[in-house]
């Protein structure tokens, strides 16, 4: 049995080795690169993208789809498997709720980036419109941030005033920020009494946040009249895309951080395995509401449908579509279902696979039904007819999925990603012959 | 991915090779200059404008192209003379419209005809071309009569010059709609040797308030041009229009917002931001205790 000392050394935030500084140095080029584009894009005003009048949503849409979609980990994992009561849940949900904080604070950045007018960005909120899905998204936002927000404070507490003692003869400027974001913490009843009833009440307020969140985002798109959207599937259909893309990304974050930080002995096989069973169970249902998806109106055959499904099943997108499909949800169900395919590496590669697949499904959901309007495409330039991004679409799309990885490497840095407090009385209670479930 | 870029590469490289050849034809045609043809129609609206209807358009590699913004004069001929009376030019679809606004101003001949021409000077793209339009003046009078409870329109179609009725001419009695007119019976009644028409009109015909806008037109005619005359009169079915304008509904203005959308927004957002200011306070108790 480890001490509790050494505990804290095991899973107390470690300085970025060179690799990891390495790391940090190419996302701020791409970063950069983006913020270069994007600065000209404001100046030019988006004619510098490929979007026109028939492709209006394009790469930067699908981008922030797919945050959004990512964003449903913390909510998914954290309040289903704590409302479950499954302990194996420990080691993951803090990488959980910071790769929600980190996609859903690139997602409002994203949708401010698709406005050609940013300065306009607040002529949303004065002058909302209470019937669009667009003001019920301004809404759920910065709620559902502010959610993520205090699901990961709120245990981080005990953490961080452990990390002011740890650090304070090692490193007192840290120790001192530590001690101001621990609030005072010293672990009395009464802070132990307010800290676990506000874990409890916004680990059951996120999951509806979450799933409003998600609805929302498909609403604003099937409460638009067009082929392939106006689904009243649209729904359930994001929030178990959601779920694909937010477990996927969340075993691929797993496995790079148990190997940079050296977890072995905290997030094990165990933890892989009951993960690798988590995404097959997603995959399924997501499966399950592609299927609905898709086969339905190709069975019905309207002629716009059929137009849109050959585009998808034969046409100019099938490589896409069954990449997504086969490669993204079919091959990764049938490698977890085998014990070898739940190994840590094996996991890797197939979330890898999984959140490729996912940000490729949100590129299809949003282009394809864009450029088969109802109305027919007359009278304006052949190239409307088609869409493909710009390399400024490009660079800015690289430069949001960098700064959400930026986010992300500075949070796990500083913040200590395993519940170090949590994994001391887990530890304690399960020498005790109990295991925790509070 | 792989396939996926290799289709693009190839697209693109073929898309380049075919722009290339045929890009070069499309230069070649260019440096030939083509006819500008021109269309012209003389329209009178009774008590209204007097205008031409000009269309540009020249053949190019066997296609009719239009022939946008070029700029037309419009002489009238009198007497072996021919004098300018304006200018106009032709729009993105080779369309021009030149209102002739003083109409008296014009010579007819001494047959009582008009003699116009609209006349292209050639530019660097297409030759100089001209096309002329020759009409007599001619007035539509029309009124609403009723007989026997039954709705009509009269409509008298004159030789201006002569003073004389207009026998065996077709004209068109319709009701001026939002996309294109609605014809009334027949497609056209041909003109007595009063140069009368009398049409019954159906008093099922929707209009606002009731009214409708008829018209009885002289379509294109080789003698007199296309003549226009209006008549509003109060025998349609009133339309009931059924509004919502005022109403709270979900295409309704951000001012006129169902309540209960309203209600259910605002009490989401009250409820949850308020169990965060709840949990704020905790962190400051948290801090304090």
């Amino acid at each position: 049995m480890k001490s509790r000392e050494q505990f804290i050394q095991d899973l107390a935030p470690k300085k970025f080795t060179k690799a990891e500084k390495i790391w940090l140095g190419l996302l701020i080029i791409v970063i950069f690169a983006g913020f270069l584009a994007y600065v000209d894009q404001v100046r030019s005003g988006l004619k510098v993208t490929n979007l026109n009048d028939y492709a209006l949503w394009g790469i930067y849409i699908s981008n922030f789809v797919f945050f959004i979609a990512t964003s449903f980990v913390g909510a998914a994992t954290v309040a289903i498997l704590r409302l479950t009561k499954n302990a194996w849940r420990t080691p993951l949900v803090r990488i959980a709720e910071i790769i929600s904080l980190a996609a859903i604070i690139m997602a409002g950045v994203t949708i401010i980036i698709d406005l050609g007018r940013p300065d306009r960005a607040l002529y949303t909120i004065i002058y909302a419109r209470f019937q669009s899905p667009i003001t019920w998204d301004v809404i759920i936002i910065p709620t559902y941030l502010v959610a993520i927000f205090f699901l990961l404070y709120f245990p981080l507490l005990p953490d961080l005033a452990i990390l002011k003692e740890f650090y304070n003869k090692s490193n007192p400027r840290l120790s001192k920020w530590y001690g101001k974001l621990s609030l005072n913490w010293k672990g009395s009843t009464v802070q132990k009494a307010l800290q676990q009833k506000s874990i409890k009440i916004i680990a059951v307020l996120v999951l509806p946040l979450g799933l409003i969140l998600q609805t929302i985002d498909a609403w604003l798109f099937s409460s638009t009249y067009r082929i392939g959207w106006n689904s009243t599937n649209f729904g359930p259909y994001f929030i178990s895309g959601a779920f694909v893309a937010g477990v996927g990304t969340l075993v691929v974050t797993i496995y790079m951080v148990r190997k940079v930080k050296g977890l072995e002995d905290y997030i094990t096989d165990y933890h892989f395995d009951k993960l690798g069973k988590f995404l097959a169970l997603a995959c399924l249902i997501y499966l399950y509401f592609n299927a609905n998806e898709y086969l339905m109106p190709a069975y019905a055959s309207t002629v716009n449908e059929e137009v849109h499904l050959d585009t998808l099943f034969t046409g100019h997108y099938s490589t896409i579509f069954w990449f997504v499909t086969i490669g993204g949800l079919v091959v990764p169900v049938i490698l977890l279902m085998f014990k070898k395919g739940r190994k840590p590496l094996a996991m890797f590669w197939i979330g890898i696979l999984v959140v490729l697949a996912s940000w490729w499904k949100r590129y299809i959901i949003v282009t394809p039904t864009l450029l088969h309007p109802y109305l027919p495409i007359q009278g304006v330039p052949e190239s409307w007819r088609d869409y493909f991004p710009s390399l400024h679409e490009w660079l800015i799309t690289g430069s949001n999925l960098a700064t959400a990885l930026l986010i992300l490497t500075l949070l796990v840095r500083y913040l200590p990603v395993v519940a170090i407090q949590r994994t001391i009385d887990e530890s304690e209670l399960e020498n005790n012959g109990q295991i925790g479930e509070s | 991915m792989k396939k996926f870029n290799i289709t693009y590469f190839i697209s693109f490289v073929i898309i380049i090779s075919l722009n290339f050849v045929l890009g070069s034809s499309n230069l070649f045609a260019q440096t030939k200059k083509a006819k500008a043809r021109i269309n012209v129609d003389y329209v009178k609206v009774m008590d209204g404008e007097h205008y031409l209807n000009i269309k540009a358009s020249a053949r190019i590699n066997k296609k009719t192209v239009v022939v946008s913004d070029i700029e037309l004069s419009i002489l009238q001929e009198f007497n072996d003379e021919e004098i300018e009376i304006g200018t106009t030019s032709t729009d993105a679809s080779g369309m021009g419209k030149f209102i002739i606004n003083n109409f008296e101003d014009l010579q007819p001949d001494s047959l009582g005809v008009y003699d116009l021409i609209v006349s292209f000077a050639g530019n660097e793209l297409f030759k100089k071309s001209s096309k002329d339009v020759s009409f007599r003046n001619a007035d539509i009078n029309v009124e609403w009569i009723v007989k026997d409870s039954i709705n009509y329109v009269n409509a008298k179609l004159i030789d201006t010059q002569m003073d004389s009725a207009i026998a065996e001419m077709p004209l068109v009695v319709q009701v001026e709609r939002l996309f294109r007119p609605l014809v009334i019976g027949e497609d056209s009644y041909e003109t007595d040797e009063n140069g009368e028409i009398e049409v019954a009109i159906d008093d099922d015909i929707p209009g606002i308030d009731g009214n409708l806008d008829l018209e009885v037109v002289l379509s294109e005619s080789d003698d007199y041009g296309s003549i226009i005359a209006k008549l509003a009169a109060p025998i349609g079915t009133v339309i009931v229009e059924e509004s919502t304008f005022d109403q709270r509904t979900m295409w309704s203005p951000r001012g006129k917002t169902p309540i209960f959308l309203l209600a259910l927004t605002y009490s989401f957002v009250f409820i949850v931001w308020g169990i965060f200011i709840y949990l704020f306070f905790n962190l400051i108790r948290i801090n304090k205790s």
